[in-house]
């Protein structure tokens, strides 16, 4: 499945990408840098009620944000990480099976520990500032 | 009254000591533990604090000349961080104060960094301003008192640091670059390349747009700032683009960094009317925001306060002297109290 979105549409989206997930708890966000992932997590956070600032976890690896329904949602950065091993020293294998939902940015660097049921969310920018977004379970 | 403070919210593991608020001691695992024991010390997690945290605070003990028994209260990082990191100086902190029958004393790691300004013998007075910039972190925090403060401006995605980092990346230089950076900006021209300054409301900070604008006019080769497939340059023009502008991109870019952080600087002064102003965290020891803070308060009239590196940048000193103030505060917790990943204070 895959959308087109501009900025303004960005809310719709995020809403469209939770009715995707259903009742898959992690969304693996992959796209270059700059292709707008933080901003994506910041309105799929927003979706769920969260008021907390979401900042991006590159450097502090792992947030932590309170939500209204699910008590709380993750947002990872595995941006800085070589490889499984210093995943699961950083603690990210504890968020992915804690039964919150985790949004999880740069996945590749760490494909090993995901859990098979994990939405996979690919980004690409298009012309003039546009998204494609293209979703698949694998 | 001597007080022992634990830093374990990230990448490093530190321990200090100070004496009625005056820093005795002040070790950090990545520096002088390494250089003292040697071997393989991991960039990350809570396998590196365990490892480091006795020799650490042993250290800072033994610099300070002081035994465990003589401590009269024991602080630590509670928040924010990576949650395994900061459990292992919890643990430890609760543990030493339960066995020493002695105060915990839990210290928000944001706070800690706005009152490391309290250090130096030459510090603000209250209430001051302070921009708190690093590799996680851009805040503008109002400081009331040492026990009073409010975030009043952040960022709403990068912080400053990664904004340097990432660019860095961009450019290919090596992580983290954004000291790299820096070194090349000295040599170039900062008018050369104009980069926008995203027009976020409030004191709040925004850098990804910087970023994508900068990945964009890399990617295009100079050519503009826009995504378009027909301005896409090739592997070798890129290439031939950065190597030529090495320096002008650099100075370039770090401008703008800094300009986004002053002018919100700027505004914080004039909503408040506040004009003396620090600034803490690692990106601090960037020269060009030092040297840009300095000539933009002599400008406007301000005072300016930049603490040594050594307290800029993740350490225990910080917690050391947030701990004193707590500590005079009577703001002790039970052994009840954990750890947070959250960055939220109220």
């Amino acid at each position: 499945m895959e959308k087109v979105f501009s900025l303004e549409q960005l809310p719709e989206t995020a809403q469209w990408v939770w009715e995707q997930a259903g009742d898959i708890k992690v969304l693996a966000l992959h796209g270059e840098m700059g292709a707008g992932k933080t901003t994506l997590v910041h309105a799929l956070c927003r979706s769920k009620g969260v008021t907390d600032v979401t900042g991006s976890p590159t450097f502090s690896l792992i947030n932590e944000y309170a939500a209204p329904g699910s008590g709380r949602i993750y947002h990872l950065d595995l941006y800085r990480l070589r490889d499984e091993e210093e995943a699961i020293y950083a603690g990210v294998e504890d968020c992915l099976y804690s039964g919150y939902p985790c949004l999880v940015e740069w996945p590749e660097k760490a494909p090993g520990i995901f859990p098979p049921e994990t939405l996979h969310l690919y980004l690409e920018p298009l012309n003039e500032g546009s998204r494609r977004l293209r979703i698949g379970r694998n | 009254m001597y007080l022992l403070a634990i830093e374990s919210s990230c990448d490093e593991t530190a321990a200090a000591v100070c004496a009625d608020g005056k820093i005795l001691s002040n070790f950090i695992a990545t520096q002088k533990v390494h250089e003292m024991y040697g071997g393989v010390v991991p960039e990350l997690a809570s396998r590196a604090h365990m490892q480091h945290i006795v020799p650490v605070v042993h250290q800072a003990l033994e610099k300070a000349g002081c035994t465990p028994t003589q401590l009269d209260a024991v602080a630590f990082t509670q928040a924010p961080g990576l949650i395994g990191s900061l459990l292992v100086g919890a643990q430890f902190a609760k543990s030493l104060a339960l066995s020493l029958n002695i105060p915990l004393i839990p210290v928000h790691h944001m706070q800690a960094h706005v009152l490391a300004n309290l250090i130096p013998e030459e510090r603000p007075s209250f209430p001051f301003l302070c921009l708190t910039v690093s590799g996680g972190h851009t805040q503008i925090v109002r400081c009331n008192s040492p026990l009073d403060m409010q975030v009043i401006g952040e960022t709403i995605d990068d912080a400053a640091g990664e904004a340097f980092d990432k660019s860095a990346k961009l450019l290919g230089l090596p992580y983290p670059g954004g000291p790299l950076v820096d070194k090349y900006a000295r040599e170039g021209n900062p008018e050369r390349f104009s980069f926008p300054e995203p027009r976020i409301p409030g004191l709040n900070f925004s850098f990804s747009g910087l970023k994508t604008s900068i990945l964009y006019f890399l990617r295009n080769a100079g050519t503009s700032l826009l995504y378009k497939e027909e301005f896409k340059a090739t592997d070798e023009e890129r290439t031939a683009f950065i190597q030529n502008n090495l320096a002008d991109l650099c100075a370039s870019i770090q401008h703008r960094i800094i300009s986004i952080l002053l002018n919100k600087m700027k505004k914080a002064v004039e909503e408040t009317g506040i004009r003396e102003v620090c600034i803490a965290g690692g990106v601090s020891a960037n020269s060009g925001l030092r040297q840009a803070l300095k000539e933009t308060g002599d400008k406007l009239g301000w005072k300016t306060y930049i603490p040594p590196f050594e307290y800029c940048t993740d350490n225990a000193a910080m917690i050391a002297i947030t701990g004193y103030y707590k500590y005079q505060a009577g703001q002790f917790a039970d052994l009840s109290v954990a750890a947070s990943a959250r960055a939220e204070w109220e």
